[in-house]
């Protein structure tokens, strides 16, 4: 043990940058060492994937169906890999919760919202960098398996590049969202169940009668999602453009709730 | 130095702590004693900022908790050694605490061997006996070398050995001068190892002393008569100024005379004498009686007991 004093001077106060460096280096290796974390990050790469690459297959053998070559890429990316990587995103937080680890982490870091900050910093950057890694090898796989069928796109093509970046940043937004869901929520059973249901609004939105199914269904994240990464945008939803703001503002709305309550709330 | 200021906390109706105000001093190990559900584990979690309090405040070397960069440095606390994912290695666990702090790798290989813990580094927490888990979480509270420790209820569960070893890491951590703030509901506890008591009860301060005047203070002692004539030999000493109480069984309690003088008098007066035990009431029942009023939930066997003795 070090030599201590009966009255310790003060630490200077670290600077700003080397505060954030703290939460974010903590953040990181919480991340990594969990099991959690590769099962989720596994089980989101094996469905895109394998979305992706059924579809392509049946494109290039029924070339009587009418086929999105954008969209096509990301067959079941809707409805698989965002659950994993969502709850992926509800574990960062519930984990901490459920095992009590939150009140170790609040005495740590008090200012809960530097927290927040951390794991969302963190979890949207590894989420970021492996969607991304999975849309363009969805992307090259498809066209590799379409090439000869006359259904492949090039990168260079209109609007192809930026599909395929945002269907890794949607990953990304989504496991986000999880995050927000699981701050407020603080309960992996409450967190994970809330998840779809925030998910697959559009399913239930679809059942409204029209216009009111386009009205709201324009706000709901798939919705956006599908506009960005389609060659086809609906003309009855929100424009390419104005979906990414539907799309930020979900996992936004979610964070914000979850730190606004953080703070509030006895840890 | 911990200071809470008429620290009141309420849960809906309940109130979990009323009107608390004490100081925890540095250099002694500073026992925080009450019956279950006392409001000791409110009161910590309030001193270390995961709790807001309803009114009143603590601070901690003079600034709340909350608005303390880098905490460890100052403060190292276990409130709950179970409360680690257990899907994380030890080493892991403290290396993520350690980073939220500035703390580097080689602390963190200090601290586990401190705690003995070295050897099960790269072992997955969720393995652990509770005694491990007690180890890893001192080693989390020492991390950043901090002039302050909280610990709610360390021994509970744990074995002799490990009941040893935390009580020599207090007395060695009050040593170097620091404040060491200790939780417990067992007096038996805090008398081998607190050098000072606060003692709560329903969430107010009933006691709040050094051990030295809760051992002069309390220590109630008293003799054990027995004799075939105690009526006789109860008035002679009443007669002499001693006060004689009677036990359940017909023996008598006898204090303000000591055992040698009781037995020369009953010689001198030709009574026979079965039994003289000088007693000493234990600082168990000094405690009990200090919180009697106070426990929070209690069988009715044990009120009973309460009003026969």
């Amino acid at each position: 043990m070090r030599a201590m004093t009966a009255d310790p001077v003060a630490a200077p106060v670290p600077a700003l940058p080397a505060r954030a460096r703290d939460v974010l280096s903590s953040e990181w290796t919480k991340l990594r060492s969990l099991r959690s974390t590769y099962w989720t990050l596994l089980i989101a790469s094996v469905t895109a994937i394998g979305g992706s690459t059924l579809s392509a297959v049946s494109a290039a053998h029924a070339n009587s169906s009418p086929f999105d070559p954008v969209a096509g890429i990301f067959v079941g990316w809707l409805e698989y890999p965002v659950l994993a990587i969502g709850i992926l995103g509800v574990l960062t937080f519930t984990a901490e919760y459920s095992s009590g680890q939150i009140r170790m982490t609040f005495a740590a870091v008090p200012q809960r919202l530097a927290v927040l900050a951390g794991k969302a910093g963190v979890l949207g950057a590894v989420t970021l960098i492996v969607g991304e890694v999975l849309a363009f090898v969805a992307f090259f796989l498809t066209q590799a398996i379409l090439s000869g069928h006359g259904n492949a796109i090039a990168l260079s093509q209109p609007g192809v590049l930026r599909a395929v970046l945002t269907g890794g940043l949607t990953l990304s937004l989504i496991a986000l969202l999880g995050l927000g869901l699981g701050g407020l929520i603080r309960h992996t059973g409450g967190a994970v169940a809330a998840l779809p249901a925030v998910l697959y609004l559009p399913l239930l939105v679809a059942t409204l009668p029209a216009p009111w199914n386009d009205r709201i269904g324009r706000f709901t994240f798939l919705f956006a999602a599908y506009q960005e990464v389609t060659s086809r945008p609906a003309a009855h939803l929100f424009s390419p453009g104005i979906s990414y703001v539907v799309l930020i503002a979900w996992p936004a709305a979610a964070l914000a709730a979850a730190g606004f309550l953080l703070v509030r709330r006895d840890a | 130095m911990i200071e809470v200021e008429r620290l009141h906390k309420r849960f809906g109706r309940v109130i979990a702590v009323n009107d608390l105000s004490f100081a925890v001093r540095p250099g002694h190990v500073t026992g925080f004693l009450g019956p279950n559900g006392a409001g000791k584990t409110t009161t910590m979690r309030v001193i270390l900022g995961l709790d807001g309090p309803t009114s009143g405040a603590a601070h901690v070397n003079g600034r709340r908790y909350q608005g303390i960069i880098r905490p460890l440095h100052e403060v190292g606390s276990l409130l709950d050694a179970s409360a680690v994912h257990g899907g994380r290695t030890a080493w892991f666990h403290l290396l993520s605490i350690a980073q939220s702090n500035g703390i580097g790798r080689r602390r963190v290989t200090e601290v586990l061997r401190l705690t003995g813990m070295e050897s099960v580094a790269r072992r997955r927490v969720k393995g652990f006996s509770l005694g491990m888990k007690q180890r890893l979480g001192i080693a989390a509270a020492l991390l950043g070398d901090p002039p302050v420790l909280i610990f709610d209820e360390p021994v509970n569960g744990l074995d002799p050995e490990g009941v040893h070893w935390f009580r020599l890491l207090f007395k060695s951590l009050a040593a170097q001068g620091r404040t060491v703030f200790v939780s417990s509901h067992l007096m038996s506890e805090m008398a081998v190892t607190a050098d000072h008591l606060i003692i709560v009860g329903r969430g107010r301060l009933l006691a709040d002393m050094s051990m030295t005047d809760f051992i002069e203070s309390n220590s109630r002692k008293d003799v054990l008569v027995r004799s075939p004539r105690g009526a006789d030999l109860g008035d002679l000493l009443t007669s002499r100024g001693a006060s004689v109480g009677s036990e359940a069984d017909g023996a008598l309690a006898v204090t303000g005379m000591d055992a040698p003088a009781i037995g020369d008098l009953a010689l001198e007066n030709g009574i026979a004498v079965h039994e003289l035990t000088p007693r000493l009431a234990s600082l168990e029942q000094a405690y009990l009686d200090i919180t009697g009023d106070s426990v929070e939930y209690r069988t009715i066997a044990t009120a009973d007991a309460g009003q026969a003795g």
